[in-house]
């Protein structure tokens, strides 16, 4: 009867033993880092942020052969960076749960180095569209040496003229043509042209 | 009405044994009593009577089986489905659509990407990135015409991917040609490269 309970048990147990940890980390990730990763993945999923780039960042790790503390670092500032892209999206969209898709994107633009506020105007204008794109044409022009407002007023102007998705980064791309032209055109003249010229900016050629 | 024979009345009342009538009044009165025994017999039910009747004396021969057995029985029963044709266009229509037309915003669109890397002497060139797990040999560039310029075609998940070129199994190289990098995070300082792919049915 013992015998039977413990097997009992044991068939019961066996699936919680196997939620322990991510399966796809297995074998991909130092040993010695799969509980402090674990962990972090953990909190992840009790503050409801999303975990993919969390496993994602940890699976680069390993594959470059991070050492242990460094990549365990390098999952936990992921961490750090959703829970105040949280913030940003909670501000920005208020009244609902962020998104995870939104926490994720503006995530990744927090890490491209695209400043808070700009990251919180793109997601007013637009709070109920996937915001990828925006931020990383705001992103785009911001790299490219345009200033990160007047990049942001052209993003929204574009947006305001009917341009959404991808096609707001092919507007980054139309600023960036216009500065690399010959003339000596400056970036606000840049931008001016393109704004000129809004919603009908260039699509780009097929890779 | 035409008055009945005596003779065979009588008979018909059992009052004359039937032998002593003549031949075509014996033959009548053969004829009326196998007339009478259908009449006085038990009436007949309808067909469809007769077959509620079999069905409520043996309930287990029409519902015999499992419902699983039944369902298999009912999914091998051939049936006739009548459609008109403006219908049927319309589901094909719709079915086309569902199949081939992209997902809402956020699915898995695919879109095509190309990967070109200047490597010259390279021995073999990779692409290892959040797209592949960052799995190494999901994904390896050609260099056919040994010009030292590798390539590879690839469709991927539309949105937001970070990679880099793998050269020769050991060297971590960001994509020259990529335009977009963001820091790795791990603290060396090492930039992936930043690819977006776009959805194909975006692209004109």
């Amino acid at each position: 009867m013992r015998v039977r309970l413990a097997f009992a048990l044991g068939l019961a147990a066996a699936p919680l033993t196997a939620q322990n940890g991510n399966p796809r980390l297995a074998g991909r990730v130092p040993p010695a880092a799969l509980p402090a990763i674990d962990s972090i993945i953990a909190a992840a999923v009790a503050e409801s942020l999303p975990t993919e780039p969390l496993v994602q960042k940890a699976l680069e790790g390993g594959a470059k052969n991070v050492p242990a503390d460094r990549l365990v670092n390098g999952v936990r500032r992921g961490l750090l960076q959703l829970r105040a892209a949280r913030v940003i999206v909670a501000r920005a969209v208020p009244g609902q749960a962020p998104p995870e898709g939104h926490v994720a994107a503006v995530s990744a633009a927090l890490a491209r180095g695209l400043p808070a506020p700009i990251v919180e105007r793109l997601l007013t204008v637009a709070p109920n569209e996937a915001p990828g794109p925006a931020l990383h044409a705001a992103a785009d022009l911001i790299a490219h040496r345009f200033d990160p407002d007047s990049a942001a007023d052209l993003l929204v102007d574009a947006h305001n003229k009917g341009l959404r998705a991808g096609r707001l980064l092919d507007v980054a791309v139309a600023a960036d043509h216009e500065l690399q032209r010959g003339g000596g055109r400056s970036p606000s003249e840049a931008l001016a042209h393109v704004r000129a010229m809004l919603p009908n900016v260039p699509f780009p050629k097929r890779p | 009405m035409s008055p009945i024979d005596p003779r065979l009345q009588e008979a018909l009342d059992g009052e004359r044994d039937p032998g002593e009538l003549p031949t075509d009044l014996r033959e009548a009165h053969a004829r009326l009593i196998a007339a009478a025994q259908l009449v006085s017999g038990t009436p007949q039910l309808s067909v469809a009577a007769r077959v509620m009747a079999e069905i409520r004396q043996n309930p287990a021969r029409v519902e015999a089986g499992s419902p699983l057995l039944r369902s298999i029985r009912w999914l091998g029963r051939p049936v006739t489905v009548r459609l008109r044709p403006a219908w049927t266009l319309a589901l094909a229509a719709g079915l086309a659509a569902i199949l081939l037309l992209p997902f809402g915003p956020g699915g898995p669109v695919p879109g095509v990407t190309k990967f070109v890397g200047h490597f010259p002497g390279a021995r073999s060139v990779e692409v290892v990135g959040s797209f592949n797990d960052w799995s190494r040999g999901a994904l390896a560039l050609n260099d056919d015409d040994h010009d030292g310029i590798w390539h590879a075609d690839a469709v991927l998940p539309a949105g937001q991917h970070e990679y880099m070129f793998v050269v020769d199994g050991e060297r971590w190289v960001p994509d020259p040609l990529a335009g977009r990098y963001v820091d790795d995070g791990f603290g060396e300082g090492q930039q992936n490269s930043l690819l977006i792919v776009r959805p194909a049915a975006a692209q004109p």
